[in-house]
């Protein structure tokens, strides 16, 4: 029904819109716990690599393919966890960043799932955005119950302090592997997906930047809420195409307007900037990240500002 | 004042070394149940050690704890908590950003789910808007509590919205939602000014009657004194005396340890 609806083109962008917006969930998750993890892009290519190597090499069925890579990353989370319970801030980045680093150099090095060539011929599933549209919906709602249940606020709990919270009687160590090993498999999850959608994946596909940009995702769309996730994958993801229309609709501008001194100028810059190829993009990111940062640190979007909205007399 | 019956805790020989820094020495030590007991001494006595070795946020390095004539011999800080141990911190230690009932709510969880499969499958599987059942019985224990604090009107302020003294009840609210039989208050009285701190000594009191043991670290002496049921007291380590307020007040080592040598009673 979805497939009918957008032409190819417009699809590709939601599919890659809804992987973001999971990826950005996989790491909301461990996140909560105050767990930040730039490992998200390897459990991703677990993900990937697992739906790939069942679907292609055993015939595997996607649809049975795709929970056992969110369950087979999400193992290897729990094992990840083990180590980062003891590590905090810096140490725990970089701990996240080496096991993605791993990830990357075993599908490079590993030709079983194609080595240096990549996973070619990955079965395209036409229905992709089906199951992009129908995961996001259960996260949404799992995030949306958790937030407003003990085990919730328990994870908030231990995101604010965590020897505080394990003295009040939370069991820190399972909260805290809870939340790992879930981020792990949501990542799987997105990964499985973007690869049956792409066809193709190699070691570099899930690369330090795909972490760099989740993490930015979170970052940008607020992490206090189970919203922003959602609102900064989809924000951030969106932009290069708002932007890629605009550009469209400056080129119906007639010639006769723009073709003297300084309105050439202006079109030409226009148009060079609106044109955001990737270098630019991530310049951009960069940009917004550095604003952010000043003006809202805490996201577009916060739990209290969520709070005001929904009842403005009690703000 | 509750007679004595079999100890709360019984310590035997604790030790605490830092380095070649002997944080406790040898302790030997018990508290009656039912008992307020307070525990004082000069900064770096080893008291606030002490809770931390209780809790189990430190291992000792020698000795052994009986609790309620079992040993304590769970390692983690949360699993003591589930055998009736509560403190609170010296330096306010509450969740910034969650609000004083909430606060109190973290403190039942270790009460309302004995798993975190439960805890999961009672977040995520019930009726669309039916909040669950636990949850409602956790914030009614909780606002009881509050009131019971007397911060009932500040239940839905941020913790670190609120004023010090207020964030020092709080504290002992959160303390009191794990429903301990044994409850640490580290320097309670910190901080607050004279209202406060004879406030505190009947809330103190309240809990006891609720059949709260408590262990009272504290440099307020009207405070110590006037509730006390025994006082022990450390000095660099090491107990160097015990009794009730009247027989450590006399005492002349307790006398030397606070005013210095040479000073006649």
């Amino acid at each position: 029904m979805l497939h009918d609806l957008f032409d190819g083109y417009t699809r590709s962008i939601l599919v890659f819109t809804g992987v973001n917006i999971m990826a950005a969930y996989s790491f909301y998750a461990p996140f909560k716990t105050g767990q930040v993890s730039l490992g998200q892009a390897g459990f991703m290519a677990i993900g990937a690599y697992a739906s790939a190597v069942l679907t292609q090499k055993f015939g595997v069925p996607f649809a049975a393919a795709l929970p056992v890579a969110g369950v087979v990353a999400g193992g290897i989370g729990v094992l990840v966890g083990f180590p980062a319970l003891r590590i905090k801030g810096i140490y725990l980045l970089l701990l996240t960043l080496g096991f993605a680093e791993i990830v990357q150099v075993v599908a490079l090095s590993w030709d079983f799932v194609g080595g240096a060539q990549g996973f070619r011929q990955i079965p395209f599933v036409p229905s992709i955005l089906e199951y992009v549209v129908a995961l996001i919906v259960v996260l949404v709602l799992f995030f949306a119950r958790l937030e407003r249940s003990s085990l919730g606020r328990a994870m908030d709990a231990v995101h604010q302090d965590e020897t505080a919270a394990e003295v009040m009687g939370l069991d820190v160590v399972r909260i805290k592997l809870l939340a790992f090993g879930l981020g792990a498999a949501i990542a799987g999850l997105a990964g499985a997906l973007y690869a049956h959608h792409a066809t193709y994946i190699d070691s570099n596909t899930f690369n330090i930047m795909v972490a760099v940009e989740i993490l930015m995702f979170v970052i940008v769309g607020g992490s206090s809420t189970y919203w922003g996730p959602l609102l900064g994958a989809g924000f951030l993801t969106l932009l290069p195409e708002f932007l890629r229309t605009l550009r469209d609709w400056l080129e119906l501008v007639p010639v006769a307007w723009t073709d003297f001194f300084p309105m050439n100028r202006v079109y030409d810059f226009l148009h060079d900037a609106l044109d955001f190829e990737n270098a630019k993009r991530l310049i951009v990111y960069g940009i917004i990240i550095m604003v952010m940062m000043i003006l809202r640190p805490d996201g577009l979007l916060t739990r209290d500002s969520l709070r005001r909205l929904w009842m403005p007399r009690h703000a | 004042m509750p007679e004595a019956a079999a100890p709360s805790i019984e310590i035997k020989g604790l030790t605490k070394r830092f380095g070649g820094f002997f944080a406790l020495n040898e302790l030997d030590m018990e508290v009656a149940a039912g008992h307020i007991h307070a525990l004082i001494g000069p900064n770096g006595a080893g008291k606030t050690t002490f809770f931390n070795l209780l809790t189990g946020v430190l291992a000792a390095d020698e000795g052994a704890i009986l609790f309620e004539g079992r040993p304590l011999d769970e390692g983690r800080p949360s699993r003591r908590t589930a055998r009736g141990i509560a403190r609170t911190f010296q330096n306010i230690r509450l969740f910034p950003h969650l609000t004083a009932l909430e606060t109190v709510m973290i403190g039942e969880h270790c009460r309302a789910y004995a798993s975190i499969w439960k805890a999961l499958g009672s977040a995520v599987l019930r009726r669309p808007f039916d909040e669950a059942a636990e949850e409602r019985r956790m914030r009614e224990n909780a606002m009881e509590l509050l009131a019971f604090l007397g911060l009932a009107a500040h239940a839905n302020e941020r913790a670190s919205n609120l004023p010090y003294g207020e964030q020092r009840k709080l504290e002992i609210a959160r303390a009191l939602a794990t429903q301990p039989r044994l409850l640490l208050l580290d320097e309670p009285a910190a901080g607050l000014n004279p209202n406060e701190t004879a406030a505190l000594d009947e809330t103190i009191t309240r809990i006891r009657d609720r059949g709260v043991t408590i262990v009272l670290i504290e440099h307020d002496m009207n405070l110590v004194m006037g509730i006390s049921d025994r006082v022990t007291v450390l000095n660099f380590g090491t107990k160097i005396a015990e009794g009730t307020p009247g027989e450590v007040q006399a005492h002349p080592s307790v006398l030397e340890a606070y005013l210095g040598e040479g000073v006649e009673p």
